[in-house]
């Protein structure tokens, strides 16, 4: 892959492909796919008031005025405003159009010739030949005319159909940019500017000159240029680009910003924590850039029958012209020849596939959802069996109390003593148990000399009396005795996957505290919305089968196959892919990279923000997993948008072209024809913006998986007593 | 011959809506530093591209409107005598009713109507073109002046729809001509000049070019509803082929 691949259009954010158009525009050079997005580029910076950008203009404007006044010119000849008396007339109005026609042809031709040359002296033939050579055609033969006094002369379908062709791409290109709308921010990162203050003054500078401990100032309605501190200043930020949170987080002093994030309602004094290009949202930007300015699969297609299609339509613009020579005027059959050329023109169906993905990835950067590979939508679409990870993926990651045994106290005392030694320490389990605690309002007993017996427990002492939290064997290390009633509850516990802490003072074990994963609130919705749309679920985990299969019981997975080295989950994800064709494997994207990769499409949820760890071809955001039906649906949307432009453009084509080669399309009409289809493309893929967005799953009624986990923030579900409770 | 009289005072008196929208482009045009021909030249530069944009668009409407009722006339002619004259007639109606709406903006009705035909984004073209008005080429203010008879303008459009009614690509061209000659005069002073025309002026301009274009529109429709007797709308232009 060269480096011309990474390039991407200023205008539209499509790869520019083989052979960019580069402008150096206000001191700064710019590369454009095609001429179309070179111009609407220029309209649009025509705002700053620059001579670069006029000069585009004036041409094209010069342009239109010469051939608006040779098409109402040859109105007049085809009226027959010139027989008769004025017949005499007829050789001078001919020499005037060709006055008119010559810097009209040669304004508005040069760039398809220029197009043409440098794609030629690389051995492509590219739809620009098809122009110039029909232009050329019906240009030559006009002016043999006017000096050979021929009857006919057809400057009027040459400059127009280079004119349509013109103001096609153009509006091709206003289009396409709307297409890039959502993907801005994402490719806004490196190119953007902040705003530094250097004692007193304030300059602006580019962002990939900052460095880290300076300090930066963002303006409502501006977007964060740095990771960073705030120093000063309160302004609620909408992070949704980077971290998929749709609700605006308030940051005051002292509080971290992100990177890409946009200060929403008070300016913030912020001091940067990283130079301005180590930041995720740049280097989010990078992932973006790089996937978009890869081809998919039906793009390297598509661009193949594109290459193999302009010498085939060349040959057939040729064919047509001789064979209609045979029966009509030369200068007709050469008319029948063009129409074919122009109207054969497969601009759009290079379009097709870029356009559409890059709206869905568009579409899915808006709400936090990164796409790191091009094809990989049309791929997703044909997914036909999704294998889930379970922990961090479907569970929450973090340990739950779901139950507490106890032995000659009560639970509300197991659970105070076991809060109280517990609450020194920062283990896992500890923080889980002490939360529980907190949340029933027991108030933990003050524990005095507490210490960690390293992968034992914790142990300390109240009023003079030891107690100690932990492993079995830090009981048995104690001597403290383990009453079998209680022992015979624990192995139960143990035999469903849970991990259990035993509390015990006054040289008894007085209670066993089990812990366990739970899922996600919103993971039982989204295997129901994905088996609703017909596709295969399963769960593969490295975690034990009495675990695994509890929390697929609770979630709706029927499928689970537990207990896998990732080796075995790799092995498994061929199996299935033998039964379902294309395989997705949704994981945490931490410890399953392996794979992720591994399988057809990997899919990483919560973990945006350490790309470069990254193994999986879509991101979805922190507590995204919500999101995944919905992802799915953009792919399937963008996959069908694809297979329709595909077919518009290779239809409209073929219709068009049998048009033409019988002779009944007229060459501007071809021109306008085929301006018109690849416009008709971009309104079609532009369709892809009215897809509804993601619906986070309801807050009023929660179903019971939902209830149980509720408490996900502080690892602890607010349940019941009675539920916990058992002894 | 009327006819195209008729619709050029139309032009002179719409020109005073002109004076909103494009004279401030006349007026940031400017004068020429370098004299008072030079000056005069960038503004008939200008006012030409205007010309041509309008006259292209007339003929691209009057050859509209000539395929319209031809299609119209095949089809039905083996059916029905002298049915060509349907197409024309329907043709005329539409340009008739559109012309009246166009007019009736013109007294400050119809609003939901202008904001549908000055909003397809014209005001972000017109930012866009600013470019063209400090650029040093001479050639600049001709580029300027085609882009600007592309910008939607009510004005523009109830004429389209005159020419489109005519049926014919040159009648169309030179409906649109006539219209365009006619705003030179108010533009020409606007620019030339750069004196501001008395908002008293304006409005009563603006008023008479609705008043010209609602009877251009009631004659237009008319000609659609009573083709048998009301014969005015030919009468006014003989011997141009339809």
């Amino acid at each position: 892959m060269s480096a011309d691949d990474e390039v991407l259009c200023s205008h539209c954010s499509l790869p520019v492909g083989l052979r960019a158009m580069e402008r150096a525009l206000n001191g700064e050079s710019h590369a454009f796919c095609c001429y179309g997005c070179c111009i609407a580029f220029q309209v649009k910076s025509g705002r700053n008031e620059e001579w670069d950008a006029a000069w585009l203009l004036i041409r094209l404007g010069v342009g239109a005025f010469l051939s608006m006044n040779i098409m109402m010119f040859s109105l007049l000849l085809y009226s027959d405003a010139f027989t008769g008396v004025d017949a005499d007339m007829l050789p001078w109005i001919h020499l005037l159009l060709w006055c008119l026609a010559t810097p009209a042809v040669v304004i508005l031709g040069a760039p398809y010739l220029r197009e043409m040359w440098l794609n030629g002296i690389e051995g492509h033939v590219t739809s620009s030949t098809l122009i110039v050579v029909g232009v050329g055609a019906a240009y030559g033969y006009s002016t043999f005319a006017v000096f050979g006094h021929g009857p006919h002369v057809y400057f009027d379908t040459a400059t127009m159909v280079l004119m349509l062709f013109t103001v096609g791409r153009y509006l091709e290109a206003v289009g396409r940019a709307r297409a890039a709308r959502d993907l801005e921010p994402l490719l806004a990162a490196e190119g953007g500017s902040a705003t530094v203050v250097d004692g007193e003054a304030e300059v602006r500078r580019p962002v990939r000159e900052v460095e880290a401990g300076m300090l930066v100032r963002t303006r409502p309605g501006e977007r964060i240029p740095v990771d960073g501190l705030v120093v000063e200043g309160e302004s609620s930020t909408d992070e949704a680009v980077i971290t998929g949170e749709s609700r605006p987080v308030v940051k005051s002093a002292g509080s971290m910003v992100i990177a890409g994030s946009i200060c929403l309602d008070g300016p913030l004094l912020i001091r940067s924590m990283g130079a301005g290009t180590a930041t995720h949202w740049a280097q989010i930007c990078r992932s973006v850039r790089e996937a978009l300015s890869r081809r998919g699969p039906t793009q390297r297609l598509a661009d193949r029958v594109v290459g193999v299609a302009v010498p085939l339509v060349l040959a057939l613009g040729a064919l047509a012209a001789a064979y209609w020579a045979q029966t009509l005027p030369f200068d007709r059959a050469l008319l029948i020849g063009l129409a074919v050329l122009v109207v054969a023109c497969p601009c759009a169906a290079g379009l097709a596939a870029p356009m559409a993905t890059s709206l869905g990835v568009g579409r899915l950067a808006r709400h936090g959802c990164l796409v790191r590979e091009p094809g990989v939508l049309e791929a997703l679409a044909r997914a036909g069996l999704f294998a889930f990870d379970k922990t961090g993926t479907l569970t929450t990651g973090t340990a739950r109390l779901v139950g507490v045994d106890r032995h000659g106290a009560g639970s509300e005392e197991v659970l105070a003593w076991a809060a109280g030694v517990l609450s020194h320490s920062e283990h896992d389990l500890a923080r889980a148990i002490t939360a529980a605690a907190a949340a029933r309002g027991i108030k933990p007993v003050a524990a005095l000399k507490v210490r960690a017996v390293p992968g034992r427990g914790v142990r300390g002492s109240v009023n003079g009396e030891p107690v100690a939290a932990g492993s079995r064997t830090l009981m048995t290390d104690l001597g403290w005795s383990l009453p079998p009633a209680l022992a015979e509850r624990v192995r139960s516990q143990e035999g469903c996957g849970h991990s259990v802490v035993y509390v015990g003072w006054r040289q008894h074990v007085r209670g066993a505290l089990s812990l366990d994963d739970s899922p996600l609130p919103e993971a039982q919705a989204t295997i129901s919305a994905l088996r609703g749309r017909g596709l295969n679920v399963v769960l593969l985990t490295g975690d034990l089968a009495p675990a695994a299969r509890r929390i697929s019981g609770l979630v709706g997975i029927d499928d689970v196959e537990a207990a896998l080295s990732p080796e075995a989950k790799s092995a498994a994800l061929d199996r299935h892919r033998q039964a379902h064709g294309v395989v997705a494997m949704v994981g945490d994207g931490l410890n399953d990279g392996p794979v992720l990769a591994e399988a057809d499409i990997g899919i990483a949820v919560g973990s945006a923000t350490d790309l470069a760890r990254e193994t999986a071809a879509i991101v979805l955001p922190r507590g995204g997993l919500w999101m995944l039906p919905w992802v799915v649906d953009v792919a399937c949307a963008v996959r069908r948008t694809i297979r329709t432009n595909l077919m518009w453009a290779f239809g409209y084509n073929l219709v068009a072209l049998s048009l033409a080669a019988i002779g009944l399309l007229q060459p501007i009409l071809a021109a306008a024809i085929m301006a018109g289809s690849s416009i008709l493309v971009v309104m079609n893929s532009l369709r892809l913006e009215r897809l509804p967005d993601p619906v986070p799953p309801s807050q009023g009624q929660p179903s019971p998986a939902v209830m149980e986990s509720s408490g996900v923030d502080v690892g602890v579900a607010m349940m019941s007593s009675a539920a916990i409770e058992r002894g | 011959m009327t006819h195209y009289l008729v619709i050029f005072a139309a032009g002179f008196a719409g020109s005073f809506h002109c004076i909103g929208m494009c004279g401030g482009f006349a007026c940031a045009l400017g004068r020429d530093a370098r004299g008072a021909g030079a000056t005069m030249r960038r503004h008939l530069l200008y006012n030409t591209g205007r010309l041509t944009t309008y006259c292209f668009l007339g003929g691209l409407a009057g050859a509209l409107g000539q395929v319209i009722c031809t299609a119209q006339g095949v089809g039905t002619a083996p059916l029905l005598n002298g049915s060509v004259d349907v197409g024309q007639r329907l043709l005329a109606i539409v340009a008739g009713l559109l012309m009246i709406a166009m007019a009736l903006q013109f007294f400050g009705l119809l609003q939901t109507f202008h904001r549908l035909s000055v909003g397809f984004g014209g005001s972000t073209l017109a930012m866009s073109l600013r470019s063209l008005l400090t650029a040093r080429s001479p050639a600049a203010p001709l580029a300027f002046g085609v882009f600007n008879g592309f910008l939607p303008c009510p004005l523009v459009y109830a004429f389209i729809a005159q020419a489109a009614a005519t049926a014919g690509a040159l009648p169309g061209l030179l409906v649109m001509a006539a219209f365009g000659l006619g705003t030179f005069p108010a533009m020409l002073m606007m620019g030339g000049v750069g004196r501001a025309v008395a908002p008293v002026w304006r409005q009563r301009g603006v008023w008479l070019a609705g008043c010209g274009i609602l009877l251009l529109g009631l004659i237009t429709f008319g000609r659609g509803i009573f083709p048998s007797h009301a014969h005015i709308g030919h009468a006014w232009m003989p011997g141009f082929p339809a």
